[in-house]
C-alpha cells in the first residue's frame, strides 16, 4: 500500500465516476452495512440539477461531512434521506430501507438536526424534549432520564425547566442533539449544525458528535466549516454543483490539504 | 402518537396569552349571552302566558251577548316561547308573537320585539347563537392559521416530519389539539345551556334536551368544518400570513357576504308582494271574490234554506239564515285567505329552500336555518303556529256561527248565556317534533355534512402535499 503525503493527496482527491461504485469508505466504517446509502441519487428541478447520480455510504460509527459551497447540494440531499423530496431517480437508503417507499420506517431509524432547531416557544426545554421523544417512538422516557439526555446534551440543570423563547442557539441546538440521543437513531442527518455557534459550543457540539459516534451512531454532516470536517469527521465529502466530486478520510489529510483540495474543486 | 400532539397543541395554545384574551372574550359573550337571551325569554314567555290567561278571562267574562258580536270582540292567540329560543331568537323579533282572532279576518301577527327596539338595542343585540356562528369559528381561525404554514415557516415542520410522525397524524393531532383547547370555552358554555333546559325552560318545547344535544352535534360539524378549513389553507398557504388573509376573506363571505346575498338572491328569484301591496290584492279580492269563488249572496242562502225546509216564510225557518249566511261568508272568505296567505307561504318555502341551496356557497347558512329550526324560530314553525292559530279562528267562529244558528231563528235578537263562552276550548299550541324540523332542513343537513366532508377531504389532500420547507 502506498503511504506518505503524497499518496494520500491521490487517494483523497480521487474524483468519482457513476461506474466506481466502490468508495474509500470501504476502508472505514462503511465496511459494516451502511446505515445511510444513496444509490445514483438524483433530484432534478426543471432546469437546475440539485444532486446527480450521487453515490454514498455511511456506516456505524461513522462521521461523514458533507463540504460544500451553497447550492451543492448538500441540503437536497439530507432532505432526500429525509423523504421531505422525492428523488427524479435513484434512490435513498436508511438501514436498507428504501425512504421513498418507506417514508415513515425509515424515519424511526433517523434523527434529524438542522442548521437552526427550532422549538415550541412557549414550552420549556423539557417539554420540548419530551414531545419530541414521544413522536419518535421514546414515550416511555420518564421526566428524570430526559432530564439526564438534556445535562448530556450539554444544557445547563437551570435552563431544563426554562421556556424556550429565553434560549440561545447554542442552547436550542443542545437540545435538538438531546432529542436526537433520545430517540437512540441508528442514524443522524446534521444540516450546517454548528453554523453561527461560538467556538466553544462548537467544540462542545463535536464531542458530543463523537460519544454519538462511539454509540454506533451514523452521522451524515453538511457544513462549510473546513476545520470541524477534519477534526470531527471521519470521512469528507466535497460537492460541487449537486454532484459529489471528491471523497477522503480525514486521518489520510491535514487541515491544509483539505482546504487546498476544496478550493481546487471550487475553482474548477 | 396523536395524543402527544393535542397535549401539545392544547398546551401551546393555552399558554398563548393571545388565546387567552381572546378566549375569555367570546366565552364570557357567549355566557352572558346565553344567560341574558335565557332571562328574556323567560320574561317574554311569562308575559305572554300571563296576556293569553288575561284574554281567556276577558273572553269568558263576556256575559250575556250574541255570538256574533263575540265573534268580533275575538280573541288573542300568543306565541309561545319556545324552550331553545333563548339560544337562537331567529325571525321571532320579525315575525311577531300575537295574533289577533275574529270573524271574516285573518290578521297580521302583533308585538314585533324589533319594533320595539331602541336603536342601541338594534345594533348591540348579541344572542349566543351569533357567538357560536360567528366569533367561534374565527377564533378557530386565529388558532389554526398557523397550524402547518406557522410550523414550516418556524422551521418546526422538518424537525417533526423527521420524527417519523406522519402528515395526517399530525393534522388530526392539531386539529384535536385545537378542539380541546375550544372545549375549554364551549363545555361550560353547553353545561350553562343544558341547565338552564333543565331547570327551568323559558317555554315549551318537544324534547328541549334533545333539540339541544342535536343543536350540539350541529355546531359541532360546524366548528369542524372551520378546523377542516383552516387547516388545508394553512397546509398549502406560503406563508402564515397568507393563510390567515384567506381565512378570514372566508369568513368574511361566511359570515357577512353570502347571507346578504342569500336573502337578496332568493327574493329576486321569488319575489314576495310589499305589506301595503298584499293588504290591497286581499281587500280586492275580499270584496269582488275571484274566478270560482264567489261572493256568497245572502239572498241565494236564504233561497236555499227556505228550498231546503220546503218553506215560504224565511221567519218559519227553524234555524238562523243569517247565521248560515254568516259561514257562508266566513267560508268565503277562508277560501280567499288560503289562496292569498297560502301563495304568500308557499313563495317563503320556496325563497327558504333557494336560501338552504345556496348553503353550497357558505356553511353558514345551513348552520342558521338549522339553528333557527332547532330553537323553534324559524319561519316554517311560525307558520306552523300561524296555521294552528288559524284553524283555532275558523272553528271558534264556526261554533259561534253554529250556536247563533242553531239556538235562534231569523230576525230574533239572540244573545248566548254567560256560561256559553267558557265552553269555547281555550286556544292551545304544540310545537312540532324534532323529527319534524329535522324532515323540513334535510337539505341543509345536507349541505352541513357536504361541507364538513369537503373541509375533511381538503385538508387531507393539502396536508399530504404540504411543502415541508
Amino acid at each position: 500500500m502506498e503511504s506518505g503525503p503524497e499518496s494520500r493527496m491521490k487517494n483523497a482527491n480521487k474524483i468519482l465516476t457513476a461506474d466506481e461504485s466502490e468508495t474509500p469508505a470501504d476502508s472505514a466504517g462503511a465496511a459494516l452495512a451502511p446505515a445511510l446509502e444513496a444509490r445514483s441519487l438524483t433530484k432534478r428541478y426543471e432546469e437546475v440539477e440539485a444532486v446527480v447520480g450521487l453515490d454514498l455510504r455511511v456506516g456505524p460509527s461513522e462521521i461523514y461531512c458533507l463540504l460544500g459551497p451553497n447550492g451543492a447540494g448538500k441540503t437536497t440531499t439530507i432532505h432526500l434521506f429525509l423523504g421531505f423530496l422525492e428523488p427524479t431517480s435513484g434512490s435513498a437508503h436508511v438501514m436498507g430501507l428504501d425512504v421513498a417507499e418507506e417514508p415513515l420506517k425509515s424515519k424511526t431509524h433517523l434523527a434529524y438536526v438542522p442548521e437552526q432547531v427550532m422549538l415550541y416557544r412557549n414550552l420549556s426545554g423539557l417539554e420540548n424534549l419530551a414531545y419530541f421523544a414521544a413522536l419518535g417512538g421514546k414515550e416511555s422516557l420518564s421526566t428524570g432520564r430526559l432530564t439526564e439526555i438534556l445535562g448530556e446534551a450539554g444544557l445547563e440543570a437551570d435552563a431544563v425547566h426554562s421556556r424556550v423563547s429565553a434560549y440561545s442557539k447554542g442552547m436550542r441546538q443542545k437540545v435538538g442533539i438531546a432529542i436526537a440521543i433520545a430517540k437512540e437513531a441508528d442514524a443522524l442527518l446534521l444540516d450546517e449544525p454548528t453554523s453561527g455557534l461560538d467556538p466553544e459550543a462548537s467544540n462542545e457540539f463535536s464531542e458530543l458528535l463523537e460519544q454519538l459516534k462511539d454509540r454506533g451512531v451514523a452521522v451524515l454532516m453538511a457544513t462549510h466549516d473546513l476545520f470541524r470536517a477534519k477534526e470531527t469527521g471521519t470521512r469528507v465529502g466535497i460537492m460541487r454543483h449537486g454532484r459529489l466530486v471528491a471523497e477522503m478520510t480525514t486521518d489520510e489529510i491535514g487541515h491544509a490539504d483539505l482546504e487546498r483540495i476544496y478550493l481546487e474543486h471550487m475553482h474548477e | 402518537m396523536i395524543r402527544h400532539i393535542v397535549r401539545k397543541e392544547f398546551m401551546d395554545v393555552v399558554r398563548d396569552g393571545r388565546f387567552r384574551w381572546c378566549a375569555a372574550l367570546v366565552g364570557a359573550l357567549l355566557l352572558v349571552s346565553l344567560g341574558t337571551g335565557w332571562v328574556q325569554s323567560r320574561n317574554a314567555q311569562k308575559e305572554l302566558a300571563a296576556a293569553q290567561a288575561t284574554a281567556r278571562d276577558h273572553w269568558e267574562s263576556q256575559g250575556e251577548k250574541n255570538p256574533h258580536s263575540a265573534a268580533h270582540y275575538g280573541v288573542y292567540a300568543f306565541k309561545p316561547r319556545l324552550a331553545l329560543s333563548f339560544v337562537d331568537e331567529g325571525v321571532d323579533p320579525y315575525t311577531g308573537t300575537s295574533v289577533f282572532l275574529e270573524a271574516h279576518r285573518q290578521n297580521d301577527f302583533l308585538l314585533r320585539p324589533a319594533q320595539d327596539a331602541t336603536p342601541a338595542q338594534r345594533i348591540g343585540a348579541l344572542t349566543a347563537a351569533q357567538v357560536l356562528q360567528h366569533l367561534v369559528p374565527l377564533l378557530i381561525i386565529l388558532l389554526t392559521f398557523g397550524a402547518l404554514a406557522g410550523e414550516r415557516e418556524r422551521g418546526t415542520l422538518r424537525q417533526l416530519l423527521a420524527t417519523g410522525i406522519g402528515r395526517l397524524e399530525l393534522a388530526m393531532g392539531k386539529a384535536l389539539g385545537v378542539a380541546a383547547a375550544l372545549a375549554l370555552l364551549l363545555v361550560p358554555a353547553a353545561v350553562v345551556g343544558a341547565a338552564a333546559i333543565v331547570v327551568g325552560s323559558p317555554g315549551p318545547a318537544t324534547s328541549p334536551l334533545v333539540r339541544g344535544a342535536v343543536l350540539a352535534g350541529i355546531y359541532l360539524a360546524y366548528f369542524a368544518t372551520f378546523i377542516g378549513l383552516s387547516l388545508a389553507v394553512s397546509a398549502r398557504a406560503p406563508s402564515a400570513r397568507t393563510a390567515l388573509v384567506v381565512l378570514l376573506a372566508v369568513w368574511v363571505v361566511n359570515g357577512l357576504v353570502a347571507p346578504r346575498v342569500a336573502v337578496d338572491f332568493s327574493k329576486w328569484l321569488y319575489p314576495t308582494p310589499s305589506a301595503v301591496e298584499f293588504a290591497h290584492n286581499l281587500e280586492q279580492e275580499m270584496a269582488d271574490g275571484v274566478e270560482g269563488v264567489d261572493r256568497p249572496d245572502r239572498a241565494a242562502v236564504t233561497q236555499n234554506l227556505l228550498a231546503q225546509y220546503n218553506l215560504e216564510n224565511v221567519e218559519d225557518l227553524p234555524i238562523n239564515a243569517i247565521g248560515v249566511f254568516l259561514q257562508e261568508s266566513e267560508k268565503f272568505g277562508n277560501q280567499i285567505f288560503d289562496r292569498n296567505y297560502g301563495a304568500l307561504w308557499d313563495t317563503f318555502e320556496r325563497q327558504g329552500y333557494v336560501h338552504e341551496a345556496l348553503a353550497v356557497t357558505a356553511p353558514l347558512l345551513a348552520v342558521r336555518t338549522l339553528s333557527m329550526g332547532l330553537a323553534g324560530t324559524d319561519v316554517e314553525q311560525h307558520r306552523h303556529f300561524a296555521i294552528a292559530a288559524e284553524e283555532y279562528r275558523r272553528d271558534l267562529v264556526e261554533r259561534l256561527n253554529g250556536d247563533l244558528t242553531e239556538n235562534s231563528r231569523t230576525g230574533e235578537v239572540y244573545l248566548a248565556t254567560a256560561d256559553f263562552w267558557s265552553q269555547m276550548p281555550p286556544f292551545r299550541y304544540d310545537a312540532p317534533e324534532v323529527s319534524w324540523v329535522l324532515k323540513n332542513r334535510v337539505l341543509s343537513l345536507l349541505m352541513l355534512g357536504l361541507w364538513l366532508a369537503a373541509a375533511f377531504v381538503a385538508a387531507t389532500y393539502a396536508v399530504r402535499r404540504a411543502e415541508v420547507a
